[in-house]
């Protein structure tokens, strides 16, 4: 039945779905592993073991269930994207009491999802005095969560902006605001790229994918870029960034060229999705003290998700087989200011230079911990920018007509 | 473990607990979902995935296949010391010819593949002739595949498992021998041609690799390389290539770098080995008409197999690790090297950069066949080998006394 407006909606996972994890898990085949290793061959087998005994006979799915339910309003709205048909997005809308508040479009990537957002919307939505208020939604990327999946090939950057800036419509924020990592980044920006200006009128991001500076295209930028030296922490970024791309790619490469025979395990094994996702969730962050709960917490959101766990692989297929000319996803905007935080064990260091390719890029904001998954380890620092991006004296304030984040005098 | 020096007969038992545990895990499958139209665009297609489970599920017969391997390829078991590794307990399949002058080979298998790939060049290449040289033939299967044992400690690369290939060789009593293989088959007998040249007289592959000659290595080489234009065969070859070395190469990466990560999936989940393997019997072949009974007789010797699928793997990583591509590519220049060309294999190179890989003597070129050529063209890569060693064949008589004909057989008409 399709909606086109929002559906209030709770987490309701089957029991029946609940019991098949547990036999599933009871039925686990684990492989051997070499002496010694711990995390040099990918996720270590003693860790594994735990987890799943936990994930079987102790972690309950309802409590957080419940908890999310209880915390955070949901909501589920039919979005027509065009040549796609109709997805039913799901998605947190949490108001501020505030009716000034900046409406902020939070968006999730791979192998994030929609509560990576739970630390920060609170903190968004009530500030202290002094600070804007944002109302805050949270959605889940069609093909993750408890979103529809596209059914056809061709969902790209584009379509994945359309979805978002028509949710954003549908709930009658025709001004708004974007915030993202890893592919929440790219989604603003592209939302940006597309919606800025008459709708999208800021973006912040804690993540940048860039094209490297061509020495034909941008020379003098090219010289800038060679020439000036990296400091100590860029140059342990760039260790960083190196390390990714030779040792942690892997993944990438496989969920942009073969995402279905990937799936198969990831669809049909806990112990695989919980690996494949646990090994992000410890090599991405800075040392973030998970405990054995948020991983599972974590990880059953994508074993129960409603498209199942293949399908939000195709965001790489789509992407990084077509044309990234055609998506526009390295051309600069210039349209909306733009908020960049720099985390230290972000995956991926762009240079000085390199910032000079994204366009409007008129706030920084460097910190002194945190990884990949920005909003999740460190939601004061990341709401902090947020504040004083759009708050009064920011560079993004009063980007939304009438939506300043403050109440009127 | 007290070290065996003698071979132990060996036939594949897979237990019952093992069959009743994959039967379980099928009965509990959960499937991913699929675009529509997808083919084979994103990888494995869901209705063929689905319908291997099912058959896998019921209909195929692992006992049936268990039993026609132990009936038709003669299997042993024995202890190889590796040094720094301590001792692994191999699984071989070893068939003597009829002619007692026949040319040892070792053939060695790679991944996805197994000791069964020798299964339709074992007969040809046993046979006895006075047309063609006949052959002693040892497969084993390689340290972390089929019945024999993983290495427990990191860094077991291709030199360790040549040290096994070359090892077990000798304690058969084949102190000199001939290596034949693809896919790490030929990373390992290159490692054999490198280290161990005194055993292992001469090198066949069905996978010829090498690089684009340099002027300082191979000025004759360059200057043809640079002035002969590519032919469409060759120009195939590069898209072919570029399709492995592109969008083909996702598994690589991960298996390089995340072994273990992968491995669990691997290991727990029937459909997720199933789509992982088949994915590659597919794409790496020249339109092999695989039937549901060969492919998952295939991904059961990973399901079964002694130390799990997720073993396999690793040996991308320690390749990768300790760079020994690149070592092995050092020319091979004091035994003769052959290679044969299917146009379907995963690099298709113009043959003067295999050329840079040492003493090659001996190339064929052919119209059809992919990367599993034993599989895939038995007779055609029998005839190659048997061209290569047989009368007036380049490396003929290259084990003195072991000519692959017996000195006054009687002609059998």
């Amino acid at each position: 039945m399709t909606s086109t407006r929002p559906v209030p909606y709770k987490l309701a996972i089957s029991e029946n779905d609940v019991q098949a994890l547990k036999s599933k898990l009871a039925a686990t085949r684990f492989p051997d592993e070499l002496e010694g290793v711990q995390w040099d061959y990918g996720v270590p087998l003693a860790d594994m073991k735990r987890l799943v005994r936990y994930w079987q006979d102790g972690y309950d799915w309802r409590r957080h269930e419940t908890h999310i339910n209880e915390t955070f309003p949901q909501f589920t709205i039919d979005i027509k994207v065009d040549g796609f048909g109709v997805l039913n997005i799901h998605h947190v809308h949490q108001r501020s009491k505030s009716e000034h508040a900046i409406p902020l479009l939070f968006s999730h990537g791979w192998p994030g999802h929609f509560m990576e957002a739970a630390k920060i919307i609170p903190l968004l939505i009530n500030p202290p005095s002094g600070a804007p208020a944002f109302h805050v939604v949270a959605w889940s990327l069609p093909g993750f969560g408890f979103s529809d999946a596209p059914k056809k090939a061709g969902f790209n950057m584009a379509k994945m902006a359309e979805a978002g800036h028509k949710l954003m419509l549908a709930l009658d924020y025709s001004e708004y605001v974007v915030q993202g990592g890893d592919w929440g980044s790219s989604i603003s920006r592209q939302v940006a790229r597309l919606y800025g200006g008459k709708h999208c009128k800021a973006v912040h991001v804690n993540m940048l994918s860039m094209a490297p500076i061509e020495p034909s295209k941008n020379p003098l930028l090219w010289l800038q870029h060679i020439s000036t030296p990296f400091s100590e922490e860029e140059k342990r970024m760039v260790a960083r960034t190196n390390m990714f791309r030779d040792k942690g790619l892997g993944y990438f490469h496989e969920q942009s060229s073969q995402p279905q025979t990937l799936s198969y395990g990831l669809a049909d094994s806990p112990v695989g999705l919980l690996a494949w996702i646990y090994e992000k969730l410890h090599n991405w962050t800075d040392n973030y003290p998970f405990t054995d709960d948020e991983i599972l917490d974590w990880i059953s959101v994508y074993w129960f998700s409603k498209a199942g766990p293949g399908a939000s692989l195709r965001i790489y297929y789509e992407n990084l087989r077509t044309n990234p000319l055609e998506n526009g996803r390295h051309e600069p905007i210039y349209s909306v200011p733009i908020g960049f935080s720099i985390f230290p064990q972000e995956l991926v260091y762009v240079s000085k230079a390199n910032r000079l390719l994204v366009g409007n890029l008129v706030y920084e904001s460097s910190h002194s911990a945190g990884g990949h998954f920005a909003a999740f380890e460190r939601p004061e620092d990341l709401v902090g920018d947020l504040r004083e991006f759009h708050g009064i004296g920011g560079k993004a304030y009063g980007v939304v007509k009438g939506l300043t984040g403050y109440a009127d005098d | 473990m007290a070290t065996s020096n003698t071979d132990q007969a060996f036939k594949i038992s897979v237990s019952e607990s093992q069959i009743h545990e994959l039967k379980v895990k099928l009965d509990l499958i959960r499937f991913p979902d699929e675009l529509e139209d997808a083919g084979w665009a994103y990888g494995s297609p869901l209705k063929d995935v689905q319908r291997l489970v099912a058959y896998w599920k019921s209909g195929y017969s692992w006992r049936e296949h268990e039993k026609h391997i132990n009936d038709t390829l003669p299997q042993f078991t024995k202890d190889i010391s590796v040094d720094g590794f301590g001792t692994l307990n191999i699984h071989f399949v070893h068939q003597k010819s009829s002619v007692q002058n026949a040319i040892p080979l070792l053939f060695v298998h790679g991944w996805p593949g197994s000791f069964l790939e020798v299964t339709k060049i074992l007969p040809l290449l046993t046979a006895a002739s006075k047309q063609y040289p006949s052959f002693h033939v040892v497969a084993l299967s390689l340290p972390g595949y089929g019945f024999s044992e993983a290495p427990k400690q990191k860094g077991f690369g291709l030199f360790q498992y040549a040290e096994v290939c070359n090892k077990l060789m000798i304690e058969l009593g084949y102190t000199e021998y001939v290596a034949q293989g693809g896919d790490w088959g030929y990373y390992i007998t290159r490692a054999l041609g490198h280290k161990f040249s005194k055993n292992c007289r001469a090198v066949h592959s069905n996978m010829p690799r090498g690089s684009p000659p340099k002027f300082i290595h191979n000025q004759v080489l360059f200057l043809q390389h640079a002035l002969v234009p590519y032919s469409e065969a060759e120009k195939a070859g590069f898209a072919r290539s570029a399709w492995f070395l592109g969008p083909g190469f996702g598994y690589r990466q991960q298996q390089s770098t995340q072994p273990q990560t992968l491995g669990y999936s691997l290991s727990d989940s029937p459909a997720g080995l199933l789509a992982w393997i088949y994915e590659k019997l597919r794409n790496w072949t020249d339109d092999y008409r695989w039937t549901d009974d060969e492919i998952l007789t295939w991904v059961s010797i990973y399901w079964f197999s002694r130390a799990g699928p997720a073993a396999t793997t690793r040996i991308y990583y320690e390749v990768e690790t300790a760079k020994e591509r690149d070592i092995i590519t050092k020319p091979i220049n004091n035994i003769p090297l052959g290679f044969s060309y299917f146009p379907r294999e995963l690099v298709v190179t113009p043959r003067s950069w295999a050329r840079t890989l040492g003493n090659v003597v001996f190339e064929s070129t052919h119209a059809s066949g992919g990367h599993f050529a034993a599989h895939e063209k038995p007779t055609i890569l029998v005839d190659d080998i048997r061209q290569m060693f047989g009368k007036g064949g380049p490396a003929n008589h290259v084990i003195p006394h072991k000519s692959g004909f017996d000195h006054g057989l009687k002609a059998k008409l």
